[in-house]
């Protein structure tokens, strides 16, 4: 049900990141969620899609680990470098 | 193509907050507690009948939080405590920005407990932290016994499990040992009372847990304080 807020704290953690990598643009997002962190990893990609889609940040691919804990972190994020 | 390791939690930004939070309770001796349950577990009449049975001169404040409406607060009220309702017009939880903002201009350093009435609401609560020091989960025997099965997140990560509407037991089919048995099997350590905010039954019990959780957190500033004197 707060999916979408979710999705919204990941596109913010992923545009402060990139922040600091000029020249780069990112092309994929890793996060971890735990069985018991109450999301829904379905819910989290369709609200991620959602939402991205009309952000600076698109096209940026969600990847989903799926763990046993109550686990919700972000993992890597893979940069490109952008050709002028 | 580089890879950049994160490596934070994705809601650190709620938890630099809370743990803001958390630091201004603590040096004000302040235990804040947050109530967690389905909508219609009776979490505000619980709150009701506490406010109500707080010994004359407790220094206590609600922040109750709900979709929409000022009901709660207007309910809470009544027993003479400073009370303010969050509505969070359509999120399902409370996180701890929208706590911290309806905390200005309240003296928290004069508060002794702070309760925290969540959005009813067994899932999405449960990822944010608020500050608290204790999760208390509401649970009322209308409900299945089988809910710390079915939401072992909320059951895991609360201290405390309130058995609300016991009263009712003679006319629902709920079973309260096998909800005892379901509760520890997600975890083992976590305290049950079981209570009714109709006739009283366990607030003797309840109150006793409150107070020897406040009188703790105040004693640990006593004992900084007298570190630093």
């Amino acid at each position: 049900m707060h999916e979408m807020g979710i999705a919204g704290s990941i596109l913010e953690a992923v545009g402060k990141e990139l922040a600091r990598y000029p020249g780069y643009r990112a092309a994929k997002i890793c996060v971890r969620v735990g069985e018991l962190a109450g999301v829904d990893s379905e819910s989290l990609r369709f609200c991620f899609d959602a939402i991205v889609k009309d952000s600076p940040l698109a096209p940026l691919e969600l990847g989903i680990e799926r763990l046993d804990g109550d686990e919700l972190d972000l993992g890597s994020l893979e940069l490109e470098e952008m050709t002028a | 193509m580089i890879e950049v390791p994160i490596e934070r939690k994705v809601l650190s930004e709620n938890q630099r907050v809370a743990e803001e939070l958390r630091a201004s309770l603590k040096s004000s001796g302040t235990l804040s507690l947050n109530f967690i349950g389905s909508p219609g577990a009776g979490k505000t009449a619980f709150l009701e009948r506490t406010l109500q049975s707080l010994k004359p001169g407790t220094r206590a404040a609600v922040l109750t939080g709900d979709l929409q409406t000022e009901n709660d607060a207007q309910r809470l009220a009544r027993y003479g405590y400073p009370v303010r309702q969050i509505t969070t017009v359509g999120a399902c939880h409370l996180d701890a920005r929208m706590v911290e903002k309806h905390l200005e201009g309240w003296d928290a350093a004069a508060l002794d407990l702070l309760f925290i009435e969540n959005v009813g609401n067994l899932v999405c609560p449960t990822s944010y932290d608020l500050g608290e020091d204790a999760k208390i989960v509401v649970l009322s025997v209308c409900e299945g016994e089988d809910k710390p099965l079915k939401y072992p997140g909320i059951f895991r990560k609360a201290e405390l499990m309130i058995l609300n509407k016991i009263d009712l037991l003679p006319y629902v089919p709920f079973k309260p040992e096998l909800a005892r048995e379901y509760a520890r099997r997600v975890h083992p350590e976590i305290e049950i009372i079981e209570t009714s905010s109709i006739t009283g039954f366990g607030f003797g019990h309840w109150l006793e847990w409150l107070a020897a959780r406040a009188v703790r957190k105040h004693s640990a500033v006593k004992e900084t304080e007298h570190a630093f004197a």
